[in-house]
């Protein structure tokens, strides 16, 4: 097979059998690869209602068709389970060298069934795959038993997916982590891997990936690579990473400050802004194929933390911990993003939890007697300790690792103050400060609250005032891009109002949507400079010359249409109700107290409306919140 | 005025694209072990070195693709001939 390895790995370690299959042509092009491939395993294999941490539960790792190719950006592996945080889909997606290790070691993704008796690890290595006993890493944090497995087979290649001591201990928001500093974050995947005694998956591939039509690939290789090249974010997104977006939501007073309870930090900008970036990091590092590298090499020079160095200075820790824990030092952030990597936890929810505690013990629901540490706002070693607590289940860290929603209903009080939609913890910035098809997303998005899989491609960061609140967002760059932007010139229109240059945002939140699937089911990845400029023509074209088989750009988007549907009918097949789409009750009551946004707070008809503008973009009933037979119909998923 | 590759490991992000591209310019396919040139990882450290095997054609295709200037190349003067 071209672009593809054209076998999976079916693993089951209640009985501990390997077995291959081999990739069926039909469902290869119908769902393309990655997430595609992980939503309709998932949807066929499992029952609903089972228990995400029984043996009955399956995750799968499904590598992109692009990785293994000069494809810029072209490294991203899909792993999905039912989440045992939200149980829903879970799903997530993550970069580095694991994917590409894997299809040149001749798999296009891996199948984990059961539960293995005692703890254990899977090797693949070429056509060598085994399991070994893990007993030696079980309790080792994921730095120390990457260092292990290496040693174990004298590989420092070697990549490793892999569980921490959260993990382990079946903490709801565990990651699992990929290669030192990367993850599989969201959604709790940890947690089921660590269900399943798996502490790692170890692979290594010295193989091939074939091209169809080589020449005409390199010159679709060689348009993209310009294309990337050329977007208005590349320069700033080498330089700064994710960092970038540490101005817009402090200028928008939407900062997810003290819990969400300020969407205001006076001292922001000095101190956790964009220009510090170069006191802690000097050079990038990239995924295999990047061209960007928006992930940076990170010191820390002084303080309690000097020496640490790791990758990365990334924007999402810097929000969970910088401004929603209200923790004013960036090396702080660095420290904490280690002791989440080396546990196995996701920054995002991790550091919500910690904020989460911290806004009880403001209010007097947790104390110091509780914790067993003081844990004020902006509390350093008290929010170290607390992260170890919840990875070990200790005290309160017990309650705090079932996730913030479900602490919430177990701590008399609390429910107020769980920050969730959909059970899932939300990140980056807050809703009542700023409404767009971003804030829209938080409701719609299929794995929770969530800032990844629902973005609007030509981002609005400058302005924050429409001519339709709740129904429109400013297009955020020169008009130039929008002429340039690869979108059907019908839908262009669709989503575009002219002239007052705005985007309809529940029209664009569904093509987000829907493209984002396919950045996610071909393995490219979705940051800012390829998210404008990859277009549905040039995946067609990447993958028409990569695997021979011809796709056009209405089929790709369709694909990703179909993808996106494909989920939504597992979390329905779990009983997800319009009433779950709903933000936190303090966003509709309680006005931002300060900053550019003070006096904001949502208008929960006018987000109704919204939501139900958005179910009928998706051609959804409003009511059920999911396709009807004429929609499976036209994706060609008839139940 | 000649081309010559100038190589600056320090820069290297270890995307690998040189390797990537490296062979499947010589081969028909994308496989690392058969690319004239390695990245070699130390990802604990996120530092990369890169070595050329004594089959590389010289072609400099890996440092046009190259993004963060690890492998690139300058124009040096013509060396001037022997006895000049
Ligand atoms: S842009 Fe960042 S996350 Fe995406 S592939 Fe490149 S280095 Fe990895
Ligand atoms: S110079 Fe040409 S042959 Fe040598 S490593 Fe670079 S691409 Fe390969
Ligand atoms: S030398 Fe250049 S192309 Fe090769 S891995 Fe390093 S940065 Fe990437």
């Amino acid at each position: 097979m071209n672009g593809y390895a054209g076998k999976l790995l079916d693993i089951d370690l209640s009985t501990a059998t390997i077995q291959e299959k081999i990739l069926d042509e039909q469902l290869a092009r119908k769902y393309l690869s990655g997430l595609g491939f992980n939503a309709e395993i998932l949807y066929r294999e499992l029952q609903p209602g089972i228990d995400p941490l029984g043996p009955e539960n399956i995750l799968v790792f499904n590598v992109g068709v692009m990785v293994g190719t000069n494809i810029p950006t072209a490294s991203r592996i899909e792993a999905s389970a039912k989440s045992p945080l939200t149980g829903r889909f879970g799903t997530t997606n993550s970069g580095n060298y694991w994917g590409s290790e894997l299809k040149f070691a001749g798999y296009d993704g891996v199948i984990v069934r059961g539960r293995a008796e005692k703890p254990t690890y899977v090797l693949i290595r070429d056509e060598e795959v085994k399991f070994l006993d893990g007993g030696h890493l079980w309790g080792k944090d994921c730095w120390e038993a990457i260092d292990l497995i290496r040693a174990d087979h004298r590989d420092p290649e070697i990549q490793v997916a892999l569980i921490g001591p959260a993990g382990e201990n079946l903490v709801r928001f565990a990651s699992i982590e990929n290669g030192y500093y990367d993850a599989w974050a969201r959604t709790g995947l940890g947690a089921v891997m660590g269900s399943k005694n798996l502490k790692a998956i170890a692979v290594r591939g010295t193989g091939s990936v074939k091209v169809a039509h080589k020449r005409e690939f390199l010159s679709a290789v060689d348009e993209t690579r310009r294309a990337i090249v050329s977007s208005p974010f590349f320069g700033a997104f080498s330089k700064f990473g994710s960092m970038l977006a540490t101005g817009p939501y402090h200028e928008f007073g939407a900062l997810p400050g003290r819990n969400f309870q300020t969407g205001y930090l006076p001292t922001w900008w000095e101190t956790r802004g964009r220009p510090q970036v170069p006191k802690f990091s000097k050079r990038g590092v990239g995924c295999i194929a990047c061209n960007i590298a928006c992930a940076h090499w990170a010191e820390v020079k002084e303080g309690p933390f000097a020496g640490l160095k790791m990758k990365d200075l990334e924007v999402t820790p810097v929000f969970a911990f910088g401004a929603q824990c209200d923790i004013e030092d960036l090396s702080v952030v660095v420290k904490a993003t280690e002791v989440c990597q080396r546990l196995g936890m996701d920054l995002v929810s991790a550091g919500s939890s910690v904020a989460f505690a911290m806004e009880l013990v403001q209010r007097g629901i947790l104390t110091r007697d509780d914790l067993g540490f003081e844990l004020p706002w902006g509390e350093v070693e008290g929010s170290l300790q607390l992260l170890e607590d919840i990875a070990l289940r200790k005290g309160v860290g017990a309650v705090l690792a079932e996730g913030t929603g479900r602490a919430g209903e177990k701590i008399a009080g609390a429910m107020d103050c769980a920050m969730t939609v959909k059970g899932l913890e939300i990140p980056m910035y807050d809703p009542r400060g700023r409404w767009s098809t971003w804030t829209l997303g938080f409701l719609t998005n299929l794995r929770g609250g969530d800032h990844l899989r629902s973005r609007n491609p030509v981002e609005n960061l400058k302005y924050n005032e429409n001519i339709e609140p709740y129904r429109t967002e400013k297009f955020g760059f020169d008009l130039k891009l929008y002429e340039q932007l690869d979108m059907p010139a019908a839908v262009k229109e669709d989503i575009f109002t002219a002239p007052a240059g705005e985007v309809n945002v529940a029209k664009m939140a569904k093509w987000a949507e829907d493209l984002l699937a396919l950045y996610n089911s071909l393995g490219i990845c979705i940051r800012p400079p390829v998210l404008q400029q990859v277009g549905p023509t040039l995946m067609a074209k990447l993958y028409t010359t990569l695997t021979g088989w011809e796709i056009t750009p209405e089929e790709m988007i369709q694909a990703g249409e179909r993808i996106w549907n494909l989920q939504k009918l597992f979390n329905l097949r779990e009983g997800e109700a319009r009433s779950e789409h709903v933000f936190p009750e303090r966003f509709y009551r309680v006005p931002l107290p300060e900053g550019p946004a003070a006096g904001r707070v949502l208008d929960r008809e006018r987000v109704e409306a919204a939501l139900d503008e958005y179910f009928q973009a998706r051609g959804w009933d409003p009511a059920t919140t999911g396709p009807g037979t004429e929609k499976l119909q036209e994706l060609g998923l008839r139940q | 005025m000649a081309k010559e590759l100038v190589i600056n490991p320090q820069r290297c992000i270890g995307c690998t694209t040189c390797a990537l591209t490296c062979s499947i310019t010589y081969g028909e396919d994308f496989n690392l072990n058969r690319a004239f040139v390695q990245i070699l990882k130390d990802d604990r450290k996120g530092l990369f070195s890169i070595a050329f095997s004594s089959a590389c054609k010289g072609c400099k295709k890996c440092a046009e693709v190259c993004p963060s200037g690890a492998l690139r190349t300058i124009e040096v003067a013509d060396k001037p001939k022997e006895g000049q």
